[in-house]
């Protein structure tokens, strides 16, 4: 059985890596449209959409799943009326989600070498740690937006990360199962 | 559900603008906005963008939704950075605050400082709104590539973003026929057991056949392009883009505008919020 799918290079940018990108972002930007509220919150909603970022980083590589993140969430925006660029830094922090995910072969690379269900629980743990680290970059909101760090963490990092979570741990594996039995179906 | 980005400006002035202008407004807006605290500069800022807002030509009636969450969105968030700041204003100390009573049960003062420092957010965001919309709304999506092409982004990353716009409108009806198909198979998003964990589960019968049938059907788009000997030399685009004498002159203007400010940031008191006397407890 093969490992994931990783581009010879992990930041070659060839045809497949540009079309790859491309796709992950146009689905992300349509797909965040879904929420799922979390119960016992008031503003707190789980995107199913948001999995893709981890998932295209952690099987494409890391400039696929900055891509996706980046221009997916900057499409949804877009779609939204919010604007391409109003919130960029926010589409930053989705881009690097999915970078620090497709790096997974730098610190789980006896994982993803392992079976079927340690390269599915190899994505979850990629995207979890992708998650907690780039929405980080949210804290730039204390010098574009004038928040206070109380404000930042309680209104924009934890509920974020939390909601990203749970897409993440639920989904990225199940993305995973299912794309690594067509992938070998196609030789890649 | 309409996924694709609405070209509502078709035939304004601000769509005749070379795109590129809409790009730069917004950054040059957003970084001279984020120097800005005294309200009376804001409002002449806001004055702007209320200004290059109506140039884009977008009817209000196909918008209200959007300024109706953006207000939504924006005024809860002031509030509740107003609470949980503690009333506390950048740049002047808490015993220079000018308090008018405390919040029961959280004991935020609210001060004339605090006041006037969450009304220059709002307008502030309103302004910042102002002026995002119309790249929502009057930008011609076709034009996204090639005015990032332009605007110096490598030509690799242009072209993705050029085909992620058109691959929306494909991969929208490939998202309506899986929802449809899982319907008529009886699946029901919105109900069953499970919580959370159970309702994010069920989504996957929607999403990863949609993911994975886009990730196959991409291998021909791939095909096209290896066969075109895609990225082996510089590429050409189809719209010519060029700035003419009023796109020049709109990007002095902007240009000046951000130097001002940042100029103004350094030798006045603009970054400082502004509290008139006569809001000043006696």
């Amino acid at each position: 059985m093969s490992s994931m799918s990783m581009p010879r290079s992990l930041w070659g940018v060839d045809s497949r890596v540009i079309v790859y990108a491309a796709i992950g972002a146009a689905l992300y930007g349509i797909l965040l449209t879904f929420q799922v509220p979390v119960p016992g919150t008031k503003d707190v909603s789980a995107r199913p959409a948001f999995a893709l970022v981890p998932f295209f980083g952690y099987a494409f590589g890391p400039v696929v799943g900055f891509f996706t993140g980046f221009v997916g969430n900057a499409v949804g925006d877009q779609i939204s009326g919010w604007g391409l660029l109003t919130s960029w830094n926010w589409s930053i922090a989705n881009g690097l989600v999915g970078l620090i995910a497709g790096l997974a072969p730098m610190y789980l690379a006896s994982m993803i070498g392992g079976s079927l269900m340690n390269r599915a629980i190899a994505g979850a743990i990629a995207g979890t740690v992708g998650v907690v680290v780039g929405f980080l970059f949210v804290f730039t909101d204390m010098a574009l937006s004038g928040y206070d760090m109380n404000t930042v963490i309680s209104t924009e990092y934890i509920p974020v990360v939390i909601g990203n979570l749970v897409s993440t741990i639920i989904l990225v594996p199940v993305l995973v199962y299912a794309w690594e039995p067509v992938k070998e179906r196609m030789g890649r | 559900m309409n996924y694709t980005p609405r070209y509502l400006g078709r035939g304004s002035w601000l769509s005749r603008r070379d795109p590129r202008l809409i790009v730069l407004t917004v950054v040059c807006f957003v970084f001279t906005a984020i120097q800005v605290w005294d309200l009376r500069l804001m409002l002449v800022l806001a004055l702007i963008s209320f200004i290059y807002y109506r140039s884009a030509g977008i009817p209000f009636r196909a918008v209200r939704r959007q300024w109706a969450f953006v207000l939504f969105f924006v005024s809860l968030l002031v509030l509740v950075n107003g609470v949980i700041a503690g009333g506390r204003v950048p740049r002047i100390p808490d015993d220079q605050l000018h308090v008018y009573l405390y919040l029961p049960l959280v004991g935020t003062p609210v001060s004339a400082e605090s006041l006037m420092y969450a009304l220059t957010q709002l307008i502030r965001f309103l302004a910042m709104a102002g002026v995002g919309f119309p790249l929502a709304f009057a930008m011609n999506p076709a034009d996204f590539g090639a005015t990032f092409a332009r605007l110096g982004i490598p030509d690799r990353f242009a072209f993705a973003i050029d085909l992620t716009f058109r691959f929306i409108p494909s991969l929208a009806a490939d998202l309506q026929t899986t929802i449809d198909a899982q319907r008529v198979r009886g699946m029901e998003l919105d109900k069953g057991a499970g919580g959370i964990f159970g309702r994010m589960r069920r989504q996957g019968p929607i999403l990863v056949p949609t993911v994975v049938n886009a990730i196959v059907g991409a291998e021909d788009t791939i095909d096209a392009m290896d066969l075109r000997a895609f990225g082996t030399g510089p590429r050409s685009w189809l719209r010519e883009l060029r700035f003419d004498r009023m796109d020049r002159i709109v990007l002095v203007l902007l240009v000046l505008m951000l130097v001002s400010a940042t100029i103004a940031g350094f030798t006045t008191s603009s970054a400082r919020v502004w509290v008139p006397d006569a809001i000043l407890p006696g």
